[in-house]
């Protein structure tokens, strides 16, 4: 009976795996050209919000050599500093020049002068590792906690979950990381509170990761859990899982063959969703824990209102959420037999 | 995302009323903090992260000022922020998921500008226009979390208001002559206000999020300010001395997104798909 795997709080008949494409399989040529397809819509998406960010630090008021600009200093100063940034030039001019410059990787100039993609370079892949860890263990914890909240619907652990998961969700990653910090440093002096680097500017030990991918994940494991947690109720309900509970399958079998294949594009939808928060929420946990990634250099930038800075780290975060979202695009045509 | 009548189950009033009453009173709290406060928010009373005692029950900040009457008086402002960029954000996607609803064309624009600030996160889209707009304060922080915002929520009310605009009462209205506006406030809205309160419970959930982001990262309210996020960036050098100075602020923060979130899915009508509440 299919009353003991589905939860009685969801008995909509309208969820169904997401839009479930039931044309046959086409042959290779035709899946190539509708990867192509993917691939160009996720790239066009990428280059208008690119677009969108150029005009946003243009047409709002204020600019990189006015930000810098210092007490006393003379009009023709300013002007000689809009040469230098080239801010002088037409604005489509700069537009061409900046968005046929960022595939090749220049990110354009700070106010301060420097190339931003130098300024990026090294604590880029710092943030992405933070991030990453923090992806990785969302999924992970998720999973287990929507999996195991899944084998007993309506049961303590089940509601235990849900209520926990609902109340991290919505708790900002500053607060998250304080309370860790106080427990896990200050009181309990088990990890340390701030990250020293190496003298290649990477963070010095593992354990100085823990408490950042920590502070990152819990509002986001909190989220996946209950998209886990749905996406595994919806799934109940399909004839070939009740089948299975019939003929007296053991619960984790079930799960594990019936259950899980089916809620895989929802779940994989729910975390590639996850990584912006995480990538935002990455610039403001390193800056408690002094992490040398993108967050310091934007700390930096919002002192030095350097709006180019800015720019250039939506760019790159842009492309790497984009290219995530097209990994969870993969992982649903995979998942479904196939068909993109 | 369609909302079947039959799969819309309530719960009862009272149960409802009791996962509203935490924010609730939290919220009259801070409304009411400042003018409970026993010290000014910007005169030292005491030494610099002094520890709690004598006349400072949570000790003082970096400047010696009293830790308890900031806290008093940081909840105002961003509650209000908050409750204005919810009000903002639900009105704006009420009316643009409406029309989207009845005329597919604007629905497909609004569709595609959701995927692409999907690529953009929330708090480097504040940090954003609140740099190109120095002058712009509060109001360049409250601007971009309602851009940010708008898109998801015109999905949702978009996805409940499609049955709606399709059944035969709209249909007749519309072949009647009615014009857009008339369908959009008169026809389609009236009937979508179970799911535009929950929509408003979500969104403040979310702007409580980016609105004590963008504090935290100094792009809102600015020094002498009292704010419970920028107090937590202000005092977190002097943790070691006195932790209350941070964890005060923390505990607030943390407990009105807490019972905000409560009182949010106390409004959401239950139905089937649990998951979509797109923050």
């Amino acid at each position: 009976m299919a009353g003991s795997l589905s939860s009685p709080a969801t008995q909509s008949p309208t969820g169904s795996a997401a839009g479930e494409d039931l044309r046959p399989t086409r042959p290779v040529l035709s899946w190539v050209l509708r990867l192509g397809g993917l691939l160009a819509r996720r790239a066009l998406l990428l280059a208008v919000l690119l677009a969108t960010v150029f005009a946003a630090v243009e047409l709002l008021p204020g600019d990189a050599a006015n930000a810098t600009s210092e007490r006393g200093e003379s009009a023709t100063d300013l002007a000689q500093r809009r040469e230098l940034l080239g801010l002088d030039r037409p604005v489509l001019t700069r537009f061409t020049d900046w968005m046929t410059g960022l595939p090749v990787g220049d990110l354009g100039t700070s106010a301060r002068g420097e190339s931003v993609a130098d300024l990026l370079s090294r604590p880029f892949p710092n943030t992405l590792l933070l991030g990453g860890l923090a992806l990785l263990t969302t999924l992970a914890v998720s999973l287990a906690l929507g999996c195991w909240a899944a084998l007993k619907p309506g049961g303590k652990a089940d509601r235990a979950v849900s209520a926990t998961a609902t109340g991290v969700l919505a708790l900002p990653e500053f607060v998250v990381a304080v309370a860790l910090v106080l427990v896990f440093a200050l009181w309990t002096d088990w990890l340390p509170a701030v990250t020293l680097t190496d003298a290649d500017g990477s963070p010095a030990s593992w354990q100085m990761l823990v408490l950042p991918v920590l502070a990152l994940s819990i509002p986001q494991i909190g989220w996946n859990t209950r998209i886990v947690r749905a996406a595994l109720a919806d799934e109940a309900k399909a004839p070939h899982v009740e089948t299975a509970v019939i003929d007296g399958l053991p619960r984790h079998r079930v799960l594990i063959h019936h259950l899980l294949p089916g809620a895989t594009p929802t779940i994989a939808a729910g975390i590639a969703t996850s990584t912006g928060m995480l990538l935002g929420g990455a610039v403001v946990v390193e800056t408690i824990f002094n992490y040398p990634g993108i967050g310091s250099v934007l700390a930096g930038a919002v002192t030095d209102r350097d709006s180019p800075v800015v720019a250039g780290v939506v760019a790159v975060t842009g492309a790497v959420i984009t290219g995530v979202l097209l990994l969870a695009d993969l992982v649903r045509a995979w998942a479904s037999g196939g068909r993109i | 995302m369609t909302v079947p009548e039959r799969a819309v189950r309530h719960r009862p009033r009272q149960a409802v009323a009791l996962r509203i009453l935490p924010a609730f009173l939290l919220i009259a709290l801070a409304v009411a903090g400042p003018w409970l406060a026993p010290h000014t928010i910007d005169t030292p009373v005491t030494a610099p992260y002094a520890e709690p005692g004598g006349g400072t029950p949570l000790g003082g900040d970096q400047l010696g000022r009293d830790v308890l009457t900031r806290l008093l008086a940081g909840g105002r402002e961003l509650i209000a922020t908050s409750l204005l960029v919810a009000v903002l954000v639900t009105g704006v996607a009420a009316l643009l998921g409406a029309v989207g609803a009845l005329r597919p064309a604007v629905g497909r624009i609004v569709e595609r500008s959701a995927d692409v600030l999907m690529l953009l996160p929330a708090v480097l889209g504040i940090l954003l226009v609140a740099l190109s707009w120095p002058g712009g304060g509060r109001f360049a922080v409250i601007a971009a979390a309602v851009v940010m915002g708008v898109p998801y929520a015109v999905r949702l009310v978009a996805g409940a208001a499609a049955p709606v605009a399709a059944s035969g009462y709209v249909e007749a209205s519309a072949v009647g002559g009615e014009r857009l506006w008339h369908l959009v406030v008169r026809e389609v809205l009236p009937n979508l206000r179970a799911t535009l309160l929950a929509l408003f419970g979500l969104r403040f959930v979310a702007a409580v999020y980016v609105v004590a982001t963008a504090g935290f990262l100094q792009v809102g309210p600015q020094p002498p300010a009292a704010d419970w996020a920028l107090m937590i960036r202000e005092n977190a050098g002097g943790i070691v001395l006195n932790p209350w100075a941070v964890l005060a602020p923390s505990i607030a923060i943390g407990l009105l997104a807490m019972s905000v979130n409560l009182a949010a899915s106390a409004l959401v009508p239950q139905t089937g798909r649990k998951a979509v509440t797109a923050l």
